[in-house]
């Protein structure tokens, strides 16, 4: 019975949402508003219960109760943190800056040397990795012309993005390439991006179909 | 106190996650790990506390009695509605994981479905060959279409049975994939990490303060 | 009548596409699907995974890409349980987490894999990257516990995992940016081998990654997981769905190409 309740309100916010297709509506308007106000209500529970608990509620316990130095330590990033509840009060908003200042300066500071490495190293290792296979004599003849291709268009591509010079004579034509193979990189991500877009309303179709009017007939 | 602070503290902890990751030292790691660990009790309060203005902006809607505020009401059922079970008795409870599974699950999925009706309306209107690089990105949008489904190559096996190459709806699909979307994308990557590494420079170093807010 | 074509109204054209999905799922279709070499590579480096071995099931993903990752992570657990290789489940995104406990649970089902033996779902942790560097060191500074409370030192298959040291492969089932995420922070400061799933929207952006082998494997969206499905020989609903896909393919490459002759046409008249 649960579970039949369960697929018949879900086949009514189903449709709620897809009257929008006809026009703006109250129905639509229900589902949209419910939907932000039970996300919401979930990422709440989530954070406490998932985040908060684990990470601050639980070091808390355990430096009141056990009174280590070392314990008591978690205290200060845990008084950090409060500050971000100033943000309430419009005259001690100032003192969120504190805790994302912290917040922002840890990302920045783990994002350098990882980011460098993974993206900028790595990916140009990739970029001329394969002439190093054309230097030994073990890539095909078509191996040869997509190791070419593939330089052509990362140079072209990071030309059109290169600012500091102005696209005029050979460089107006090698960002001009560059836009090509922009184009073919986006006319793929649409292809895919339809694939994905089709896929869900497919499954919502399926579970309308058969889920829901498999409890009726 | 008000920008200093903040300022100093950014560059710090900046500067510390930078040279903590190079250096082996026992020292140095403990410290990178107690770093570690006051991100992780400090980022939660963050995400709570943007909820919570988040719920502040809709009371505001209800009490300036703007377009559809009646609505708002609705956001405070649903935001009930997850708390009252969630937060006493944890995610894990079958009531909680009943409402997510039959009301949040539902319109994520159907809202972003309706994408679908979308875009093969403006694919119609605004997909047009106007010029040649509208038509290079047509031209890949629709092999990639067709050699993501099956029905591409069943299509190209049927009618170009008499041709050696099987499969060459989802071959050229994939050839595309890994060679010219490759190099834009490439190219792409190298330029969004050149910017991150130099902004992320430019926040240690405080010439970057936009997170600081306007004011004083 | 050519003005007509042009300006057809929408809610006609939401109508085809409607019915381009609705009479294959009454009426369904197969086609024979071709296996593409990303989602093969994948395939075949958990076959390599002996017996034992670990992976970690990331589920960075919410009910909006339920349609394409779901079938995906349904087809690998599936491949892991057979071939007696242990899961480790988890997200870095908070509403992955009942989606992913749920799976888990219909898996098992269907599987009668075991708690704590073959499997085990840790949840959720808010923090990203310093997610991914911590649980690098030391898995239970991050997640001390598994999803339900049981603590990770009485679990029967945590006993010997401490950090991605012992993990083989981690597959990270993603919608977003999570999975540049893992490569960044994972696979560069501790060689974890890494593995991607994603949604469509994604898929293009993923290819220089694989050509570096910072992804050892890619499952492209749901034409991907219909391969996986046909890999571990159990069709399920990606090839369902991928064969009703194919239908409102068809309908949007054939509005884009009516859309265009009617464009030419005009523009002739015009000049």
């Amino acid at each position: 019975m649960e579970k039949i309740i369960g697929i018949w309100i879900a086949a009514f916010l189903t449709l709620c949402i897809y009257s929008f297709l006809y026009r703006d509506n109250p129905f639509y308007r229900f589902a949209e508003y419910l939907f932000v106000g039970v996300s919401l209500g979930y990422s709440i529970v989530l954070q406490i219960h998932q985040g908060l608990i684990p990470f601050a509620w639980q070091p808390f316990s355990a430096a009141v109760t056990g009174g280590s130095l070392t314990g008591l330590i978690k205290l200060i990033p845990i008084a950090i943190g409060l500050l971000f509840f100033a943000g309430l009060s419009p005259q001690q908003t100032w003192l969120i800056r504190y805790p994302s200042a912290i917040l922002i300066g840890v990302t920045s500071g783990v994002a350098i040397p990882n980011v460098l490495q993974a993206h900028i190293f790595e990916q140009t290792r990739g970029t001329i990795g394969p002439f190093a296979a054309i230097h030994a004599g073990t890539l095909s003849g078509w191996g040869v012309f997509e190791a070419i291709l593939m330089v052509v268009g990362v140079v072209c591509t990071l030309t059109y993005f290169f600012f500091s010079i102005e696209h005029r004579g050979p460089v107006k034509w090698v960002s001009k390439v560059g836009i090509a193979f922009l184009m073919i990189g986006f006319g793929s991500a649409f292809g895919n991006t339809v694939m994905g877009r089709v896929a869900l309303l497919i499954q919502r179709v399926d579970f309308l179909l058969n889920d829901w009017f498999g409890t009726i007939f | 106190m008000r920008r200093q602070v903040p300022l100093i503290l950014c560059f710090v902890f900046g500067i510390v996650m930078i040279f903590t990751q190079f250096i082996p030292h026992s020292l140095s790691q403990s410290l990178h790990q107690e770093v570690r660990q006051w991100y992780l009790i400090i980022f939660p309060f963050a995400l709570v506390f943007s909820s919570i203005a988040l719920i502040r902006t809709h009371v505001m809607r209800i009490r300036r009695r703007t377009e559809h505020w009646r609505y708002s009401f609705l956001i405070f059922i649903g935001i009930l509605m997850m708390v009252v079970i969630g937060v006493p008795f944890g995610p894990q409870h079958h009531v909680f994981e009943w409402l997510f599974n039959n009301v949040q699950v539902p319109m994520d999925a159907t809202m972003f479905s309706l994408l679908a009706f979308f875009i093969a309306s403006a694919a119609y209107r605004a997909f047009r060959a106007r010029t040649l690089e509208a038509s290079l990105l047509l031209v890949t949008a629709l092999i990639v279409m067709l050699g993501n489904v099956p029905v591409g190559d069943l299509v190209w096996n049927t009618v170009f049975a008499w041709l050696p190459w099987e499969n060459a709806t989802s071959g050229m699909k994939q050839w595309i994939l890994d060679n010219p979307n490759l190099s834009a994308r490439r190219g792409i990557i190298l330029g969004i990490s050149l910017g991150v590494i130099s902004q992320s420079i430019r926040i240690i170093l405080g010439i970057e303060r936009s997170y600081l807010g306007g004011g004083d | 009548m050519l003005e007509k074509l042009m300006s057809i109204d929408r809610r006609i054209i939401f109508i085809l596409v409607a019915l381009a999905v609705i009479l294959p799922t009454l009426i369904p279709v197969s086609m024979p699907i071709s296996v593409s070499e990303p989602t093969q590579k994948l395939y075949d480096y958990i076959e390599t995974i002996p017996a034992g071995g670990t992976i970690m099931l990331v589920f960075d993903y919410g009910p909006a890409s339920l349609a394409e990752l779901n079938p995906m992570a349904r087809a690998i657990m599936k491949q892991c349980f057979a071939k007696d290789i242990r899961v480790i489940g988890l997200t870095l995104y908070a509403v992955g987490t009942t989606m992913g406990s749920t799976l888990i649970q219909e898996v098992v089902e269907e599987t009668g894999a075991v708690d704590g033996e073959d499997y085990v779902f840790l949840g959720f942790r808010p923090g990203l990257e310093l997610v991914i560097l911590g649980m690098g060191t030391d898995i239970t500074s991050i997640f001390d516990r598994d999803y339900n409370g049981k603590p990770l030192s009485e679990i029967p298959m945590m006993q010997n995992v401490t950090n991605y040291d012992q993990v083989d492969l981690l597959v990270d089932l993603s919608a977003g940016s999570l999975t540049e995420a893992w490569i960044t922070y994972a696979n560069v400061q501790f060689n974890l081998q890494i593995a991607a799933g994603v949604t469509g929207v994604i898929i293009s952006q993923m290819y220089p990654y694989l050509q570096t082998g910072q992804l050892v494997g890619l499952i492209p969206g749901i034409a991907g997981a219909a391969e996986y499905e046909r890999l571990i020989e159990a069709p399920a609903k990606g090839t369902l769905w991928i064969n009703i896909e194919s239908f409102v393919h068809l309908l949007i490459i054939g509005l884009v190409v009516i859309g265009n002759i009617a464009f030419f046409i005009q523009r002739r008249r015009e000049e």
